[in-house]
């Protein structure tokens, strides 16, 4: 569509929130005449309108449409109300679903909640305004105080304001009347959900709490910023293997897994990028399992491994299973932490204190403190002296630069590039259609040949 | 006079957004029909006309060099004011254009929403139009037809509100409204029917009736009794 980017004042680039998309749906198939939702009449003193159902209506035909239990059905139709896309006639202030003999009604199209259109101060003010004329100036206390800030937000327009309304109002005089009870209705619906009457005092704690961690966030220059960043990708380029290349050869094209086997977590000697890697920074040499091997090692030496060991645990925590916290924080206690323990950790006296407070409710997050002292003590301390240590220029010297694969001279005799073996052949049974499909193309299946040796 | 002539263009341009925007309204309801559709056509072609004309004899107006202080303030405002009508119509238009794409009409299998609206809306395209009655000519696919032309009527309105920006400088801030707020209140709207009828009929107007009825009633007693006393006062002297 070009309207969406469209023109040079660009269009409205917002996108519908998925979980609209899926309610709408849910309303238009609920128009089905066959297995959509039956409607009754509802009957006015003088007038009939049609299209009304009732709570237990909506209950039943969710329960049946989609197999869910009363409870989530009711909690669907919650969602649905609140969001404006079916309203109730009896007590139109309170967006709730009763599964009883309440009726509701489905909101036109054009006011359904959209993010694509979300309700304007401009509307809000001229519905406010008809309201007032309609009803002579007898609004809610929300109304007339959100009325009064219009008037001073929006006052250059509020002429217009006032010359929409009157018009707005005599267009809708030409409609009968149900269709007038019915607009209005809408209407006031689709306020209550967009300009709900009252926030409590929670609501605005929260927005200025954000706002003042929104002010206290650090801010750095666009320039020290795209430095960074420059510096970043230099440093990394060489590393990269689709920029530079990889050797011995992409195993992706050549097929010949060399590269990966050399990478592994398990190989013996590094290549000698890996090694430049974990120089970098002391996440790079943590990450790979390798280098923290490696690190490990040396830290034996310096008689300092029981801080990675400590770390490890710490991480172990974290991430692992919520039913094995309590036994993780036991062990770390007893291994680590606790007086004439093992191996015992250097952490300064006020982080113990609190991780030794927090032990008593034991949860997830409750070591990050002591993780993050010994882990700065090992950045700080023990990172720079490994970097410098003789184990680490060994390793240096001892790496490995694998050799590129010799391209072939004559190109027929250059391994045919094919691709793997498809994976419906591995299918047990297996159609027969698949099978068959594949035939033209089983030649060329054949395993990686041994050529590149 | 100039001012009376854009005070005009600019009620007209106002009446035709406010039908159009009460036909969007009805899309995808169970009032839609091709006929709401061809209304739509209608009503918003005559609004482009409008805006154009309106566009024109202001701009013409705000470049005069030789208009007082106060009538180029009032012009101001009256610019202001169709600037905003010209931007709510372009989003009905845009939201019509959506709306169209989704509740197409001669779709078996795409119902309409089930609104509660049983009644149509030629009497809002006549207002807009200012005519007597509609009349519809076109063919049985106009839902679709009509998007294509929807799209450049939207692109047209855009470019012409981005030329109005950068050719007429008029910062919106510095135009006040006339209106106070609850000025609506005095016009002699009577809309109150409306009200009879709803779920939740308010007692309140009853109530006020019933005062006025009667003081009217003490009143026209106290004024039987003084001519009463005058007549006797006259009989005896």
């Amino acid at each position: 569509m070009t309207i969406g980017g469209g023109g040079p004042r660009g269009g409205h680039p917002r996108l519908q929130m998925p979980c609209l998309r899926k309610m709408e749906r849910l309303i238009v198939s609920m128009q089905d005449p066959d297995v959509g939702i039956k409607m009754r009449n509802q009957r006015l003193l003088i007038t009939v309108i049609p299209h009304a159902m009732t709570g237990n209506d909506i209950v039943e035909w969710l329960i049946q449409k989609y197999g869910i239990s009363e409870e989530e059905s009711l909690h669907l139709g919650n969602l649905i109300v609140k969001h404006g896309y079916i309203y109730p006639l009896k007590d139109p202030r309170s967006l709730v679903l009763r599964p009883d003999e309440s009726p509701y009604r489905f909101q036109t199209p054009y006011f359904w909640t959209s993010t694509k259109w979300p309700a304007t101060e401009l509307d809000y003010a001229i519905y406010l305004a008809k309201k007032n004329i309609r009803k002579q100036g007898d609004l809610i206390e929300h109304e007339k105080d959100n009325y009064n800030l219009l008037h001073k937000r929006i006052n250059h327009t509020w002429d217009f304001v006032v010359m929409q309304a009157r018009e707005q109002l005599r267009a809708a005089k030409q409609r009968r009347k149900g269709d007038r009870i019915v607009i209005e209705c809408q209407e006031q619906a689709y306020w209550l959900v967009n300009r709900p009457p009252a926030k409590n005092m929670d609501h605005y704690k929260r927005e200025i709490e954000y706002c003042r961690k929104a002010m206290a966030r650090t801010r750095v220059k666009s320039s020290i910023c795209l430095e960074g960043y420059l510096k970043f990708n230099e440093q990394y380029v060489p590393h990269d293997p689709i920029m530079s290349g990889c050797l011995p050869s992409n195993p992706w094209i050549t097929d010949d897994t060399t590269y990966w086997a050399m990478n592994a977590a398990t190989a013996t000697t590094p290549t000698k990028l890996r090694v430049e890697r974990w120089a970098f920074g002391f996440g790079e040499l943590l990450a790979d399992p390798l280098g923290r091997a490696q690190f490990l090692d040396f830290l034996k030496k310096e008689f300092s491994a029981e801080n990675l060991s400590f770390w490890e645990a710490c991480e172990e925590l974290r991430y692992g299973e919520q039913s094995r916290i309590a036994a993780i924080v036991a062990a770390i206690y007893e291994q680590f932490l606790a007086p004439g323990a093992t191996r015992w950790v250097n952490i300064d006296s006020k982080t113990m204190e609190r991780t030794l407070e927090g032990l008593k409710t034991p949860h997830r997050y409750v070591m990050d403190d002591a993780q993050m002292h010994i882990y700065m003590l090992m950045k700080k301390d023990s990172y720079p002296r490994f970097l410098k240590s003789e184990l680490y220029r060994n390793l240096l010297a001892e790496a490995v630069i694998p050799p590129e694969t010799k391209k072939r001279v004559f190109p027929f005799m250059r391994k045919q590039r094919h691709s793997s073996p498809s994976p419906a052949l591995l299918l047990p049974a297996g159609d027969a259609e698949a099978k068959a499909e594949d035939k033209p193309r089983g030649p060329a299946a054949a395993p990686v040949p041994e050529e590149e040796g | 006079m100039v001012k009376e002539e854009c005070k005009a263009l600019l009620d007209a341009l106002n009446k035709v957004t406010a039908c159009y925007r009460h036909m969007v309204l009805t899309i995808g309801g169970t009032s839609d029909s091709q006929n709401l559709r061809e209304e739509l056509k209608k009503t918003r072609q005559k609004a482009q006309e409008l805006a154009v004309a309106n566009r024109n004899k202001l701009t013409t107006v705000l470049k005069d060099k030789t208009v007082s202080k106060e009538d180029k303030a009032e012009f101001e405002r009256l610019w202001v004011i169709f600037s905003t009508c010209l931007e709510i119509l372009e989003i009905d238009m845009r939201r019509a254009l959506e709306l169209g794409h989704e509740f197409p009409l001669n779709v078996p299998k795409k119902h309409l929403i089930q609104t509660g609206m049983s009644g149509g809306t030629s009497g809002v395209a006549a207002r807009a139009m200012s005519i007597q009655n509609m009349k519809y000519e076109a063919e049985h696919n106009i839902d679709v037809v009509d998007l294509k032309d929807l799209e450049n009527e939207i692109n047209q309105v855009g470019e012409m509100m981005y030329e109005m920006e950068m050719k007429v400088n008029v910062p919106q801030w510095t135009v006040e409204a006339k209106q106070d707020p609850g000025a609506e209140l005095k016009s002699t709207m009577s809309v109150g029917a409306s009200s009879i009828g709803m779920v939740s009929v308010e007692e309140n107007k009853s109530f006020c009736d019933i005062s006025k009825v009667l003081a009217g009633i003490i009143f026209s007693a106290v004024l039987i009794i003084a001519i009463v006393l005058a007549v006797c006062v006259v009989k005896l002297s």
